[in-house]
């Protein structure tokens, strides 16, 4: 099995992919040698996890090839993959919860006796060994759903070792683990490199790229910009070549500078699992903004200021008042709304007509006796329709068939109706085209400019110092940094992201 | 003692535990309140009428531990009836008849299993529409009346009504067996732990290189074939294709399948909870019969329970995250 460790163990060439309005990946290549380590880096959105998604079998690509051991390869489906000696570790675990260790380890191939029973005394057996063969400890007979994390991590690197996987791809496999635990990580990576098996490495991590990896590639807006030795790099190098030069959009700022009044304020605020006493204020007029990387907790601290999500310990207050955590009702009462990252599932009533989407939190404010008084309801829609110039064709229309950019003014337009003095916005931009987009910028200028604060959450740069008066940069659900806009630059904000 | 604490520690931490436990003290109390209750003749008697739910709820435990749901088995008693009645009648051949319904409740199980799993239509609404076509089909071709076996083979009335060894009905015989093979499968074959991976976390077991649509239609099937099976049982005791047969058998199956410790969100679940479940529910009808409870009594009672052991099992549940 174990074939010449020059020859590369996979070569990807030319590889092509495009969703509906977006070009995910073009002409992107990316060659494995067995026994190395290959990193994968670059921003949110580059096309890492479209490639490695690719490799799984999970996409399919629309152009290119993929050879594995010098042989054309089709990945159609997981299985293919498998077949391969693929295994892909994706950032969210794939165990089934229900089962032991031990059988979510042989979940590809259960071993069976003769008359095809599964012989359970060797599956433990066997994980046991493999366990040991790791230095892992582990109970193979505990169940997967009571395992922390990184345990169901490690779990989840055995499973590949079990399959005999000759290609072990990981996708950001240390964003849940301490430090000790990355330690052993690292150990069983080297293992792995041992044993001659090619890993990829994707991370965010630049100072885990340089301890871990043999060679990197660097991936910027589903192009691929180089691939070099790791040793031929710095820290500012590698970053040089995430950011590359861009074309800076120039965002019209009509707004005049932030008032004195606060209006947010979030102090030492703590969760379960991601956020670490984070604090911050934001005034009238002001556009604050949060840069990070994937999961850096951006997310999960707009849902939690606004009361959606229990928070551990620490206060918010919306204009002087104190918000009851984990209470949206009183966080709209007291006025503050966030416009969700996920639109279609959180934000959206997709089937249900645009007046409908627009009213939702303010119907109250249109009812006499509990009745909700149409007429005045439907001119206060059409108000917000022809001020925000939302493009649709009738306003009992399903909010399906308006564009992105439309879809999002009339769910900005639904707090706004609401009279709310805080709004949260995050990746407001996602899936939208490039004309909305500066439209729905503009808004958010027009909001500031109103009195209303603003906090913004994106992890796109150019948005960020185009409209922002400050920025705060997240990383593991701490604010590592925070400057006036004036003080920022891609690089800072990457570095401190990666920090 | 450490044996017996031992044996606390097995009843508590297995799912089962508390059901089994649950089933004795109701047939503890209707043995203090009723001196029939616990004769040989009553518990066998139970025993043969929990066979046929017992049987149906096998295959929708199942589908249920896949992810999906099937609630198709009511009308699937009734209708399987009238292809064995009617081969029987023309034929005089129990294997045909048995041949026939197997046949048709196998034709049911594809569909609601092609529609469910393959098309990805919701399998409530899949199943609930073949329980309207089935039970309406049924009306059409009988004419709203029941269709008399003129066969009248000795080994046909056996089926039903028949007791190994003069004791136990041939039909909780059936169900043992079936009970026993299946749990087998479920627990110890290979397809069986694909089933509760697929229903555990769908994408996993994709992931894993599992045809997750043919484990769920494999699914469908089963529990049509084995609501078949019960339906053979129930024609057989009697003695005729009845179009009523059957009726609001469904809700009963999945409320005992419930009240056994198998989760609508799939994945969770095992065939000797369902099991237990049935002979609960079973145990409860019959004892509160025996008390002279009026049926309207019955049905509050057996409601409250069940809603009272699901959400003391959500609880627990919820407790342990």
């Amino acid at each position: 099995m174990l074939s010449d460790p020059h020859s590369p163990a996979l070569a990807m060439q030319g590889i092509g992919k495009q969703f509906p309005g977006v070009v995910a990946l073009a002409d992107v290549d990316l060659t494995l040698t067995g026994g190395q380590v290959h990193a994968l880096i670059g921003e949110n959105g580059a096309g890492k996890s479209t490639l490695i998604k690719i490799l799984a079998g999970v996409y399919q690509k629309d152009s290119g090839s993929i050879r594995i051991g010098g042989v054309e390869a089709e990945l159609r489906t997981p299985r293919d993959a498998l077949r391969l000696g693929i295994k892909v570790v994706f950032q969210e675990i794939a165990l089934i919860p229900e089962f032991t260790v031990a059988e979510n380890i042989f979940l590809e191939r259960h071993p069976v006796n003769r008359i095809g029973s599964i012989a359970w005394g060797k599956l433990r057996a066997d994980a046991k060994a493999l366990f040991d063969r790791l230095g892992f400890a582990v109970d193979p007979g505990a169940r997967a759903r009571d395992l922390p994390i990184s345990t169901q991590q490690m779990v989840e690197i055995a499973r590949a070792l079990a399959h005999e996987a000759r290609i072990v791809v990981m996708d950001e496999p240390t964003s849940s683990l301490t430090p000790k635990e990355v330690a052993l990580l690292f150990t069983v990576i080297r293992r792995l490199k041992s044993l001659g098996i090619a890993v990829v490495y994707v991370s965010h991590k630049l100072d885990e790229i340089f301890e871990i990896a043999d060679t990197v590639t660097v991936l910027r807006d589903g192009r691929h910009i180089s691939t070099k030795p790791v040793a031929a790099h710095t820290q500012d190098s590698l970053i040089q070549d995430m950011i590359g030069r861009r074309i800076e959009f120039l965002f019209p700022r009509a707004r005049g500078p932030a008032r004195s009044d606060v209006l947010l304020s979030v102090r030492g605020l703590s969760t379960k699992d991601k956020l670490r006493d984070v604090s911050f204020e934001v005034r009238a007029g002001e556009v604050f903004g949060f840069f990070g990387l994937l999961g850096a907790g951006r997310t999960e601290l707009a849902k939690a200021i606004v009361g959606f999500d229990p928070i551990r310990s620490g206060e918010i207050a919306i204009g002087g008042q104190p918000l009851r955590p984990h209470d949206t009702r009183t966080g709209v009462a007291l006025g503050i709304g966030l416009l969700t990252e996920d639109r279609k599932t959180e934000g959206l009533m997709l089937e249900q007509s645009v007046q409908h989407n627009m009213s939702l939190a303010a119907l109250g404010g249109f009812a006499v006796a509990g009745f909700v008084q149409e007429a005045r309801e439907r001119s206060a829609v059409q108000g917000f329709v022809d001020r925000l110039r939302v493009r649709t064709p009738g306003l009992d229309r399903p909010i399906r068939d308006l564009s992105g950019g439309n879809q999002q003014k009339v769910l900005l337009s639904r707090w706004l109706l609401r009279g709310l003095k805080v709004i949260v916005v995050d990746e407001p931009t996602r899936g939208i085209d490039v004309g909305a987009k500066s439209e729905i910028f503009a808004l958010i200028d027009r909001l500031a400019g109103e009195g209303h604060a603003v906090v913004m959450m994106t992890s796109e740069m150019p948005e960020l110092l185009g409209l922002s008066d400050r920025i705060a940069v997240m990383a593991n659900g701490r604010i590592t940094a925070t400057m006036p806009r004036a003080d920022a630059t891609q690089e800072g904000l990457l570095s401190a992201a990666i920090a | 003692m450490p044996q017996s604490r031992n044996l606390l520690r097995v009843l508590t931490r297995r799912s089962e535990g508390p059901l089994l436990l649950c089933l004795l003290a109701v047939i503890g109390f209707f043995a203090l309140a009723s001196d029939t209750f616990l004769s040989v003749r009553n518990i066998t008697n139970v025993l043969g009428q929990a066979s046929l739910a017992m049987m149906a709820g096998i295959g929708v435990a199942i589908v249920f531990i896949s992810g999906e749901v099937d609630v198709s088995c009511g009308s699937l008693l009734a209708a399987v009836a009238i292809p064995l009645i009617v081969v029987m009648n023309a034929t005089n051949s129990l294997a045909l008849g048995i041949a026939a319904a197997l046949a048709l409740g196998g034709v049911v199980g594809v569909v609601n299993g092609f529609l469910a799993a393959y098309l990805r239509i919701n399998s409530l609404i899949v199943t609930l529409g073949t329980l309207f076509v089935l039970r309406g089909g049924v009306y059409l071709y009988t004419g709203q009346t029941a269709i008399p076996d003129d066969a009248g083979l000795e080994s046909f009335f056996q089926l039903g009504n028949g007791r190994l060894a003069g004791v136990l009905p041939y039909p909780a015989v059936a169900a043992l067996v079936l009970l026993l093979v299946f749990a087998y499968v479920m627990g110890h074959r290979p397809f069986g732990r694909h089933v509760f991976a697929a229903g555990g976390n769908p994408d996993v077991a994709r992931l894993a290189g599992y045809d997750v649509p043919r484990i769920k239609f494999a699914g469908f099937v089963v529990s049509a074939l084995l609501a078949t099976c019960a339906g053979i049982m129930l024609a057989s005791r009697l003695g005729s294709a009845v179009h009523v047969a059957g009726l609001g058998f469904e809700f009963q199956v999945v409320a005992a399948v419930v009240l056994g410790g198998v989760s609508l969100s799939g994945g969770v679940g095992s065939l000797f909870g369902m099991a237990l479940g049935v002979l609960i529910l079973s145990f409860l009808a019959n004892g509160l019969g025996m008390l002279d409870l009026a049926t309207e009594w019955q049905l509050v009672v057996t409601g409250a329970i069940i809603i009272a052991a699901v959400s003391f099992d959500e609880f627990k549940r919820r407790q342990k995250l």
